[in-house]
């Protein structure tokens, strides 16, 4: 599906990926987990071109795609939700759902169907359509992050702390659209701070240290390992 | 009464005067300095245009639109887009100095004398009742009105529209569905540039201008975008018809020298009272995930 084999990245000081290898299977849910800095979250924004990469590959569909811009990435099937702010506040509901189809804004019919679609899977998104999205919570905003990043019918999700800040009721929604995401055959890769939650909702799991992979194995597996456990979970559950 | 209704057509004409300002400083959060500069380079290009050929001045809307489009578009790329990795104040400083340079081009070209505007109807107008239009006024005022209804529908219902809405408020957001927030920040602030110069246009026809009359309309622009709401283009305009009516009614029933320092006074109040204006929109801040 895709596969980073050698990364290096970072901001200008110093590189934060440092040879990070990393292959994910087609239609999985993996889960990046590891300590503050150890460079989740530069795995995504180098896997959806917000950061290029200084050395090293990334294949996805038979190409190279490091270092390319968002939205031939986008185009490619690859979509990003954000940790935070994602959204335009100022916006609808409805406009900001739209923009997820920005790159085939042209195909008025194509755009229309997906919308509808969208809005029968998640309720809210036509409750609330025409509601400005900086008056909704954090929960219902996730969601139309969510509807936001399936419009064009992505190949590859990319989820950053999607539990920040949510309550317990908008995380089991989160978990939710995970697994619908799987089922309608969408491979998935996210980054927690909330190990349990995101081990819990993922089929493989990775734990990343100071740039690179530390171990990689099925989310159970990692979840269970009582080294982990101690690492980054603060002791046995 | 007649006060008034001549406030709201002063008003409509700094509608379209504030729009630039509007999308530059109200949606992209830019203080451009420039804009008054640019106001009065639209005013002289008009009286050249007009000069040449004999035109209407309202007919070189089109032509310098397009210049100032082109203007806007160089002051972008080469300036306020470098300064921006500056912060703020490189971007104010920058652009204040862009400003003098831009003045200093016009009193080269065109002198520091006054320059008016000669049209068939300057003198003619409408009566209603007792109430008297100047025509010149009311032709500027529904030129202004169409403009901004324009760029309403623009910014509203096209895909450009909404790509400078969303790379405005959130570029990190916009990237991440595929905007290439640069080349739509170059656009829009080139189209900032374009309604400033056609408020120019307009401006040249109502009023004599000098390369330094730009000044005041930095203070008036500012006042109309913060009374308004920033980012609001109802806002604008409603805050614009309010300010022509409230320096005409102090023009006419106080001292013409009090009007100009209504703008300012304007903005002072509304900070105080209602720092996101008219019809700011204030969202939620008490979520993490926005």
């Amino acid at each position: 599906m895709i596969s980073m084999t050698g990364v290096y990245a970072g901001y200008g000081g110093g590189d934060v990926l440092q040879g990070l290898d990393l292959e994910l299977a087609h239609r999985s849910v993996t889960c990046i987990v590891g300590p503050n800095g150890a460079g989740k979250s530069t795995v995504l924004r180098t896997i959806s071109g917000q950061l290029a990469p200084r050395l090293g590959q990334i294949r996805f569909g038979g190409h190279d795609i490091a270092g390319r811009h968002p939205a031939r990435l986008i185009k490619a099937g690859i979509v990003q939700v954000p940790q935070k702010n994602g959204l335009f506040p100022a916006m609808t509901v409805e406009e900001n759902v739209l923009l997820g189809g920005y790159l085939r804004r042209r195909e008025k019919a194509y755009l229309r169907g997906r919308y509808a679609q969208l809005a029968e899977r998640f309720p809210l998104i036509a409750e609330r359509a025409g509601d400005p999205a900086g008056n909704l919570s954090g929960g219902q905003r996730r969601t139309v992050e969510f509807a936001r990043a399936l419009m064009l019918e992505p190949a590859l999700v990319l989820l950053d702390e999607p539990s920040l800040g949510l309550d317990p009721r908008s995380l089991g929604l989160v978990g939710d659209t995970v697994n619908t995401m799987r089922e309608s055959g969408i491979t998935v890769l996210i980054v927690e701070q909330n190990v349990r939650f995101g081990l819990g909702i993922a089929d493989r799991g990775v734990v990343m240290e100071s740039g690179r992979v530390l171990m990689a194995d099925s989310a159970k597996t990692i979840l269970d390992d009582p080294e982990m456990g101690a690492l980054f979970l603060g002791g046995a559950p | 009464m007649q006060a008034v209704l001549f406030g709201l057509l002063v008003g409509g004409v700094y509608a379209l005067a504030s729009s630039g300002l509007t999308l530059i400083f109200g949606v992209m959060r830019i203080v451009n300095l420039t804009h008054g500069a640019l106001l009065i380079a639209g005013a002289f290009l008009t009286y050249t245009i007009c000069a040449a050929t004999g035109v209407d001045p309202f007919a070189t809307i089109p032509v310098v639109g397009a210049v100032l489009f082109g203007l806007g578009w160089l002051i972008h790329r080469l300036v306020v887009q470098r300064a921006e990795h500056g912060g703020e104040g490189t971007v104010i400083l920058s652009t204040l100095a862009l400003a003098m340079i831009l003045e200093g081009v016009i009193i080269l070209i065109w002198g520091h004398e006054p320059h008016s505007v000669a049209t068939s109807y300057a003198r003619s107008s409408f009566r209603i009742g007792d109430l008297v239009f100047p025509a010149a006024q009311v032709y500027g005022s529904a030129c202004a009105l169409v403009l901004l209804a324009a760029l309403h529908t623009l910014l509203n219902r096209t895909w450009l529209g909404r790509a400078v809405r969303a790379a405005t408020a959130n570029p990190q957001g916009a990237e991440l569905v595929g905007i290439r927030v640069e080349r739509i920040n170059v656009a829009a602030f080139a189209l900032g540039a374009a309604l400033t110069g056609a408020a120019g246009s307009i401006l040249a026809v109502l009023s004599p201008f000098t390369p330094d009359s730009g000044d005041q309309w930095i203070g008036l622009g500012l006042a109309i975008v913060v009374l308004g709401g920033m980012g609001s283009l109802g806002g604008a305009l409603v805050g614009a018809l309010a300010l022509g009516v409230i320096e005409t009614l102090t023009a006419t029933y106080g001292s013409p020298a009090w009007a100009t320092a209504m703008p300012f006074a304007v903005i002072v109040l509304t900070l105080l009272l209602r720092p996101q204006g008219i019809f700011g929109v204030r969202v939620r801040e008490d979520v993490v995930s926005a």
